[in-house]
């Protein structure tokens, strides 16, 4: 592989190695991705140079069929200059936000783009910056005409426009704050003129293709990639260890936000099983979710029963729990996980809903996790925002965060989820887990606990699997984000697959190397369930994907990362096999994820987390590791028989040791250093 | 569980390394020492021991060796050196009484608990259900007696190293190499550091030879050429206890980073002052004015610090933890612990913007200039100086700006525990503040956290002369003495006959002491080994010149953007500025510092920590690590740690046995280290693929490695026990600021 940004004299950086295809980049890095030495470094790297790079570019839409070659030239061009010419832009390094969402590549959205000229993009942290907007299909993006400044917003994360009052404009003057639901409000001023057509109206079009009729960018978005990410998730695959695939819901006639491969106990009749389904809410009947390899102790998931203020019983649902107890021969005991809080569990029962009663269902507990709504969590996510954008009280920032009790939260799940897995894992029992719809927190709770358990799912592969399974598969209403759709105020909106991901990010800083993913892999992931880019996250159920050919007419995010698993790879990976994690719920080890909220903030960009500073370790190394291949290279030149010598050492046993070790057990970025050394 | 009269046990075969000068003072037998308040189960039956060193408890079962611990070779697992306690606690449960106990005290009732509160924030307790009720309340006040000595002389070092001394000079031993830390009491020692930093324009000054004029400054310290011993001698009166100017380090840019003490008398001050800072400035190449900092004016003075570090040690430890575990980070707000170290680290770096980017000397001020100009005159040398980021590096800096510099150490420890009024945890200060930039620069220093930390534990051990004095005149008379006493021969080596703690193998084996290596420092630490300090320093020239680069025409047209080249546009602008535009007034020390950020720092070069409240963060390892309830199994950073170490063993491997081939190189500049690391020299704690240590990381590696939570007080499920009765009915009994004022 060519090292590009250490190697001094290529100033053209374009290499040979170039990958075919478009990369939507995500996260801070912006533009497409040259071939890169190994994503550990270049990442930092892209975020830092982001902004300069793309102010360099300047586009306008007719420019843009070379943007791709001449962005990446640039981008290596500031890469090694960046040393001996650090006042390059230096000051819209820190001033300009990243842009988040990568460049789609432009050709794309030439049809449909348009520029609109004398905008004031009013910076919260620089003040004002004069420039074009242009709008396309898919992002609108800000470029300064006097001073080099970029902004990037992708349309699909657009939560509502507002109108802003500018003072003393006159009156064909507008003012527009873009409301984001990643975490910022960009604001602009404009001039009306009567040959423009209305900003407002054009970026709402866009943003909300859905409610003007109009197809999500996924499904115009057709970039190729090597990889098929709708492959990575077989549900035969994952369930073949386990118990009976049940063919009852195959064209989604029991539940129709279930998929349509189920794994339910054997012994129990189609017919009881319809009778469960009518005893349930939404039909969600117990599934099997996870299954112990050793004990064969389960996690089940389904809805709430229906039982009511009557008491309401159902024999078969009640016969269905007992043959999922006796599933377990460890545990005479069945402990059921209602993620709800009692009392509403209790309000919930009088409107038909309610839980299961113990002297009922035998040998069965009922634990209530006290996990707050929707509603609560929306809420808690709004007021991070508040205090982490535009400005940031420094003075009161702790107990700031402490006031919006995100996580707080984020406690409360991590906290079930660790009694989910310690019941399987120390009580060898077997656990159902329900909600009120069971798409939720059941949700969260199920996959958070099966990353506690299984190391399967700590591997990138496996993460894939996870969500495809837990929330994709099984019904999660992606509609909580509110895809293309204009009615930011629907009260069914909420942030809790962000917040998921912030219990998984809050595992990986727990445990560093435990991983095989690395936050900006967590960040590209809720990037893209904002971006409309790609289907993975689009609709609520399988039929509805299937009715919408979302595997057809779209492109898996998992298509993009796994072309290029470097970049999301985190180099201290080691597969703690076998090995069940639980996070310490304290609050003592909960931050709030600054480098995700509040990003967009200049003064907090800096501010590495321990990932990307491990990675900048391992660069270091790297350099280490190379400079001595240097050395050798040129000791080789010596009319000596270096070469020979060389040979000696690494035919030795104990070195052969490593080597061999090594090749097998370390990841990718680490055999680099390890060739590097070798490599003469 | 113990049932009846347990046996005897015999000592003989595991006594812990009591040391053969040790005096045990008294003992007790058949004392429980309580693990876990929830169950009895965890709970060690051994006897307690005070010695006229430690607290000792000696398990009756002999000890599981555990590997996730860092092993002191001078104390055991359940030892308690007496200068680390901060509190002797007896209470009786059954009468409901609690007496903190001081010297020579009487006690009334017989204490059926003992809870020892540490220094190093551990919490140990000890109950005596099973032992004489007479012999408990004899080692209770036995400790308390002990913990505090009258007289510093009476501090077991004393004792120790003196017969430590005679020993290893009858054994023929040679005497302990690793003093490659300068101590900073001779002329040559600074002669060195003058040439480092290419301060030609200042000399050594033998003024105070003798502690002629302070008793409190060096006796070689560093001024002004044109400053001579006469002038000095003059400005001296006026100065409190004569703590004349003396210089710290130079930029390469030939800034001077100066302290001295404040002058009392108003009427001389302007007169003294004006002279002091022409010296100064005629010592600048580019004759740069001289910016004066005030520290008392601007920073928390000592007691806040005192009482700041009080209130986070009590969140952190002592309040129950559910409880604090529900308000945390507001109650660490309140704590301001992070606030004030934050002040400290914005204030230095402010003096790291004039010295760098203005070009200026700098002379901080203090009223005594022994506590806050140490903290921020070598927090300022650390981001500005590469090489105090080394480990040889930053120990000569405390050694030169704080053991040397007569920060009182004996009295801000409070060692004989006479004056809690001038107790402040300045050290441990500056330590957190170290912490904080290393926690944002990981590959910038040689040493880790663990280093920090043992660094911080070592004050509480009263082995080493680095902690336990005042100021070099103290230090020069006790050693004196003490070498009479001892009949040491005049001329031997004070680092010989009383080291300091830099001699790391008083403590640890050289296997430990790895720990304190951190991998991502790799290379550059090798490279400042063999090719001496001078190539360090060029290197570290190299980096400055890109930080002395004037803001750019772009910074200065971008980021003002007053001048707009086009008015048209520029209409819309600069109605709209005064409206919007957060960019009001823009100091040049803000804009030298948004400029600094916008580049990729550079591990070797100038390193400024982001100071905002919100890039403070809590240093875990420190604060947590006793805490059972906050220690995460099989995780932590220690995890990422190990897999690095593994990394940078194997290369080191690789890189020897390349050399090892490769013979002499041809340009005639001989190969470093001809041979490879041998198996026990190896740097790294965590080594490649060896047996012991798999590529996956280590069951007993914990949040709290290298230290151990096990053995200390657990207080999560207190309920149910007898104790936990007492507890929940005067919860604020666990405060030490109520028992401080309570006598029975």
């Amino acid at each position: 592989m060519e090292k590009h940004a250490g190697a001094p004299g290529g100033s053209d950086g374009a290499g040979p190695n170039r990958k075919l295809w478009g990369s939507p980049t995500s996260g801070a890095a912006a533009g497409e991705t040259p071939e890169s030495p190994s994503g550990s470094h270049v990442e930092w790297c892209k975020q830092l140079i982001a902004a300069t790079i793309s102010s360099q570019i300047s586009v306008t839409p007719e420019h843009s069929t070379e943007l791709r070659g001449k962005c990446s030239r640039t981008r290596f061009l500031s890469c090694q200059e960046r040393a001996s010419r650090p006042q390059v832009s230096q000051c819209h390094l820190f001033d300009t936000p990243p842009p988040p969402i990568p460049h789609v590549r432009m050709m794309m959205m030439r049809s449909s783009s348009f520029a609109v000229k004398d905008v004031m993009y009013i910076c919260p942290f620089s003040g004002l910056v004069n420039g074009t907007l242009t709008i396309t299909n898919y992002k609108l993006y800000f470029s300064g005409t006097d001073r080099e400044f970029v902004l990037d917003v992708n349309l699909g994360v657009i939560s509502r426009q507002e109108t802003i009052s500018v003072p003393n404009q006159g009156e064909n003057t507008k003012g527009l704050e873009l409301v984001c639901k990643d975490m910022r409000s960009p604001r602009f001023a404009y001039k009306t003129e009567e040959d423009h057509p209305d900003v407002v109206e054009l970026i709402s079009k866009h943003a909300f293709p859905l409610s003007h009729n109009l197809p999500l960018f996924a499904f115009l978005y057709k970039e190729l990639f090597p990889v098929d990410g709708w492959k990575v998730y077989d549900p035969a695959a994952e369930y073949r260890r386990q118990l009976t695939i049940s063919k009852v819901n195959s064209s989604y006639e029991l539940c129709d936000t279930y998929p349509a491969t189920l794994v339910i106990p054997t012994n129990i009749s189609d017919d009881d099983i319809r009778r469960v389904a009518a005893f349930r809410v939404k039909h969600r009947i117990p599934v099997l979710s996870w299954i112990h390899p050793e004990t064969q102790a389960t996690i089940v998931r389904c809805s709430q029963p229906l039982v009511g203020p009557s008491d309401r019983r159902c024999k078969e649902d009640e016969r269905f729990l007992q043959i999922i107890m006796d599933a377990n021969a460890q545990s005479h005991k069945l402990s059921i996980f209602d993620a709800r809080q009692g009392s509403v569990a209790l309000t919930n029962k009088a409107k038909d809903g309610g839980f299961e009663s113990e002297s009922f269902y035998t040998n069965v507990e009922l634990n209530f996790l006290e996990i707050p709504n929707i509603h609560v969590i929306r809420e808690s996510l709004r007021k991070v925002k508040d205090a982490v954008y535009p400005t940031i009280d420094e003075a009161h920032w702790h107990s700031n965060i402490h006031q919006t009790h995100w996580l707080e939260y984020i406690r409360l799940l991590l906290a079930g989820a660790a009694k989910v897995a310690d019941k399987l894992e120390s009580g060898k029992t077997s656990v159902v887990v329900h909600c009120s719809d069971g798409w939720d927190r059941t949700a969260q709770l199920t996959s958070l606990s099966m990353l506690m358990l299984d190391s399967f799912y700590r591997t990138l592969p496996g993460f894939q699997v996870l969500l495809e399974k837990e929330w994709i598969s099984f019904g999660h209403k992606f509609s909580r984000v509110g895809h293309g759709d204009e009615n930011h105020a629907n009260s069914e909106r909420s942030p809790l697959f962000v917040q998921f991901i912030d219990c998984v990010w809050q595992m990986t800083r727990q445990f560093p190397a435990a991983f095989e993913f690395n936050e900006l892999f967590l960040i590209t992931v809720l990037d893209h369930l904002y971006s409309c880019l790609f289907g993975t996250f689009l609709y609520n159920s399988e039929q509805e994907r299937a009715a919408k050919e979302v595997q057809t007419c779209t492109v898996s995010l998992w298509s993009y990362i796994n072309s290029q698993k470097d970049d999301f790879t985190n180099p201290f990976y080691v597969d703690y096999q076998n090995h069940v994690l639980y996070p310490m719920v304290s609050s003592r080890h909960l931050e709030l994820w600054s480098s995700y909220y509040a990003r967009w903030n200049p003064r907090m960009r800096p501010q590495v987390g321990p990932p990307h500073e491990l990675q900048r370790r391992v660069e270091e190394l790297q350099r280490e590791a190379s400079s001595s291949h240097s050395l050798s290279s040129s000791s080789s030149h010596s009319p000596t028989h270096t070469t020979g010598h060389l040979c000696t050492p690494l035919s030795d046993t104990h070195t052969h040791t490593h080597t061999h070790t090594h090749t097998h057990s370390l990841t990718h970025t680490q055999s680099l250093i390890i060739d590097c050394v070798y490599d003469i | 569980m113990f049932s009846g009269k347990p046996i005897k046990p015999t000592f003989k075969c595991y006594l812990p390394p009591v040391q053969v000068w040790e005096i045990v003072v008294n003992e007790v037998n058949f004392v429980k020492k309580c693990i876990s308040a929830e169950s009895s189960q965890d709970d060690l039956w051994g006897k307690l021991i005070c010695t006229n060193f430690k607290v000792s408890f000696i398990p009756q079962d002999a000890p599981t060796k555990q590997k996730s611990k860092l092993s002191h070779l001078l104390l055991g697992e359940h030892d308690i050196p007496l200068t680390c306690l901060e509190q002797v606690v007896t209470v009786n449960d059954t009468k409901g009484k609690k007496k903190v106990l001081g010297s020579n005290q009487k006690l009334k009732f017989n204490p059926t608990e003992l809870i020892l509160y540490c220094k190093d924030l551990r919490i140990i307790r000890f109950c005596f259900d099973e032992a004489g009720p007479e012999s408990a309340k004899k080692v209770c006040l036995a400790i308390a007696h002990y913990s505090h000595p009258a007289d510093l002389h009476l501090l077991f070092g004393f004792e120790y190293q003196g017969r430590r001394y005679h020993e290893t000079k009858v054994n023929g031993s040679k005497p302990r190499g690793g003093f490659q830390t300068p101590n900073f009491d001779r002329p040559s020692d600074w002669d060195r550091e003058i040439k480092r930093t290419g301060a030609s324009e200042w000399r050594v000054c033998s003024i105070n030879e003798g502690f002629a004029i302070s008793s409190s400054l060096p006796e070689y310290i560093v001024v002004p050429v044109s400053l001579a011993d006469q002038d000095l001698k003059t400005y001296s009166i006026f100065l409190l206890d004569s703590r004349i100017p003396h210089w710290c380090w130079n930029h390469p840019n030939g800034s001077a980073l100066v302290r001295m003490a404040s002058i009392g008398d108003p009427i001389q001050q302007k007169k003294i002052e004006q002279r002091i800072f022409t010296a100064i400035t005629k010592s600048h190449p580019q004759r740069s004015e001289v910016i004066r900092s005030d520290l008392d004016k601007c920073l928390p003075n000592i007691q806040d610090i005192q009482s700041a570090f009080f209130r986070i040690r009590q969140i952190c430890v002592i309040d129950p933890f559910e409880e604090s575990d529900e308000r945390w980070l507001s109650s660490i707000e309140n704590s301001r612990w992070l606030e004030h170290i934050r002040a400290f680290l914005k204030h230095s770096a402010e003096i790291v913007y004039h010295l760098d980017g203005k070009n200026a000397s700098v002379i901080l001020q203090e009223e005594e200039d022994r506590d806050l100009n140490g903290v921020v005159s070598s927090l300022v040398q650390l981001m500005l100086d590469p090489h105090y980021r080394s480990i040889v590096g930053f120990q000569s800096l405390v050694q030169k700006e704080w053991v040397m510099a007569g920060h009182r150490f004996l009295d801000r420890c409070n060692h004989l525990k006479k004056n809690e009024k001038v107790e402040s945890p300045l050290f441990m200060l500056f330590l957190d503040c170290v912490w904080q930039m290393m926690n944002q620069y990981p590959a910038a220093f040689e040493f880790t956290e663990t280093y920090l930390t043992v660094l911080s534990d070592s004050m509480w051990i009263p082995l080493f002369s680095t902690f336990l004095f005042n100021s070099p005149k103290q230090r020069r008379k006790h050693l004196m003495d003490f070498t009479k006493n001892k009949a040491i021969p005049q001329g031997e080596d004070e680092a010989v006959y009383f080291p300091p703690v830099w001699d790391w193998s008083q403590q640890f084996s050289t296997k430990d002491q790895t720990l304190f290596n951190n991998p991502m420092y790799v290379g550059k630490g090798a490279a400042c080994v063999q090719n001496g300090e001078v190539k360090t320093f060029r290197r570290a020239k190299k980096s400055y010149s890109s930080t002395l680069r004037g803001p750019s025409a772009s910074v200065r047209n971008g980021v003002k953007g007053g001048e707009d080249p086009f008015p048209r546009r520029g209409s819309l602008m600069s109605e709209l500025r005064s409206d919007f535009s957060p960019m009001k007034d823009e100091s040049p020390s803000e804009r030298f510092f948004k400029d600094w950020f916008s580049r990729p720092a550079d591990q070797q070069g100038v390193l400024i920590p982001l100071f905002m409240p919100s890039h403070m963060a809590l240093w875990k390892l420190f604060f947590l690590r006793w805490v059972p309830e906050a220690c995460i199994p099989k995780g932590g950073s220690i995890t990422a740690y190990h897999k690095l170490s593994q990394l940078v063993d194997e290369i080191e491997i690789l890189q020897s046995h390349l050399r090892r081939y490769k013979g002499p190189s041809p340009g005639g500049t001989p190969l470093p280290s001809p041979s490879g690391p041998i198996s026990d020299q190896r740097r790294m704690y965590f080594k490649a693929s060896s047996p012991n240590d798999p590529p996956t990381p280590p069951d007993f590696l914990t949040s709290s490695f290298p230290f151990s939570p096990m053995g200390n007080l657990c207080r999560r499920g207190i309920h149910g026990t007898p104790i936990s009765k007492f507890l929940n009915g005067a919860r604020i009994w666990l405060s030490t600021e109520t028992l401080a004022n309570d006598t029975i």
